[in-house]
């Protein structure tokens, strides 16, 4: 049995391989949702590939709301090398974020208790 | 499987919010009354590790791809649905605040749809089939497989109420891809789960024998 520390490093290290290996080798196809608003868009039939050059209409809603996200699509629009920093970045954000709450509270809680 | 800002009218998106806010509120409070401090790392681990899955989308055959949702695995590692709901949420603000991966308005329905739904669908599910299959793997396997489907059916609902899809095509849509995406859960699921009860049998062990 290994000790937590070298399951926490580990886990650590195959969520960045993992984050940056998707920035080479993940699929283009569309996901699930998007290759239903394919089909459902005439785009696409349900069970070949879309057509080509077809993209979802995402204006097809009025009353909705538009965001620009900072690095949309996971990527910086440069070199591959960059987006992989991105995709560390953002796998290691997530984990701090999780961490930082998660200390957050419990210190709350025996604040609270003491 | 994460709805973009144009798909959901924000009054719809509103009501989502509304409704996820009320379970977020509920797993903080888990996270701060029932889960021990010394599982925080670990968490945190699986935070990162499904930030990093949802990015690796797979193919899955009729040009289509997928990706892990997590939200199975997360419950069943840490013995809770609102664990799921915690990890998710603040996996999916990240991916949609930063990455464009989902929207803002439509994060309370993606919330719903992946931590909610997939941890209380993934949870249950793996309780309800372990007694049935008594294997740890194939239960959690399928309870993966549900946690996947079940949301995606879940959120062709939504697009339909919103107008986006039409009702029958979103359905079986959503139904066909996320049920072979589903596979790709499965799989995934029973191997981390593997990986760390090899590693760790001790954390399962615990949960497992107090299921909440």
């Amino acid at each position: 049995m290994i000790s937590t520390r070298v399951l926490i490093a580990a886990g650590i290290a195959l969520a960045l391989v993992v984050g940056i290996g998707a920035v080479f080798f993940a699929s283009s196809d569309p996901d699930g949702l998007d290759s239903t608003a394919l089909v459902t868009q005439g785009q696409k039939e349900l069970t070949q590939p879309a057509n080509p050059g077809a993209a979802v209409d995402g204006a097809a809603l009025p009353g909705t709301f538009e965001y620009s996200a900072p690095f949309a699509e996971y990527t910086l629009g440069g070199s591959k090398l960059a987006d992989a920093g991105l995709m560390a970045a953002g796998t290691l954000l997530a984990l701090i974020a999780v961490l930082g709450i998660g200390r957050g509270l419990k210190a709350f809680n025996r604040s609270r208790s003491s | 499987m994460h709805i973009p800002d144009s798909f959901l009218p924000i009054p719809q998106a509103v009501v989502y919010w509304l409704i996820a806010l009320v379970f977020i509120a509920l797993a903080l409070r888990w996270v701060r009354k029932e889960m021990s401090e010394e599982k925080v790392p670990l968490v945190a681990v699986l935070a990162a590790g499904v930030f990093a899955l949802q990015a690796f989308n797979i193919p899955v055959m009729m040009g289509t791809s997928g990706h892990l949702l997590g939200g199975a695995l997360v419950a069943i590692v840490l013995g809770s649905p609102f664990a799921a709901v915690f990890v998710l949420s603040l996996v999916l603000i990240v991916q949609g605040v930063l990455f464009g991966d989902g929207g803002l308005t439509t994060m309370g329905a993606n919330i719903i749809n992946m931590g909610v739904i997939g941890g209380f669908v993934g949870y249950y599910g793996y309780y309800g089939l372990l007694s049935l299959t008594k294997s740890r793997f194939a239960s959690a396997a399928g309870a993966a497989w549900l946690a996947c489907i079940i949301p995606a059916l879940a959120a062709a609902l939504e697009l339909t109420a919103a107008g986006t899809f039409p009702l029958v095509p979103g359905l079986i849509g959503m139904g066909i891809y996320h049920a072979l995406i589903g596979v790709v859960e499965a799989a995934i699921t029973a191997v981390v789960l593997g990986l760390i009860v090899s590693a760790r049998p001790d954390i399962l062990e615990r949960v497992e024998g107090a299921p909440t």
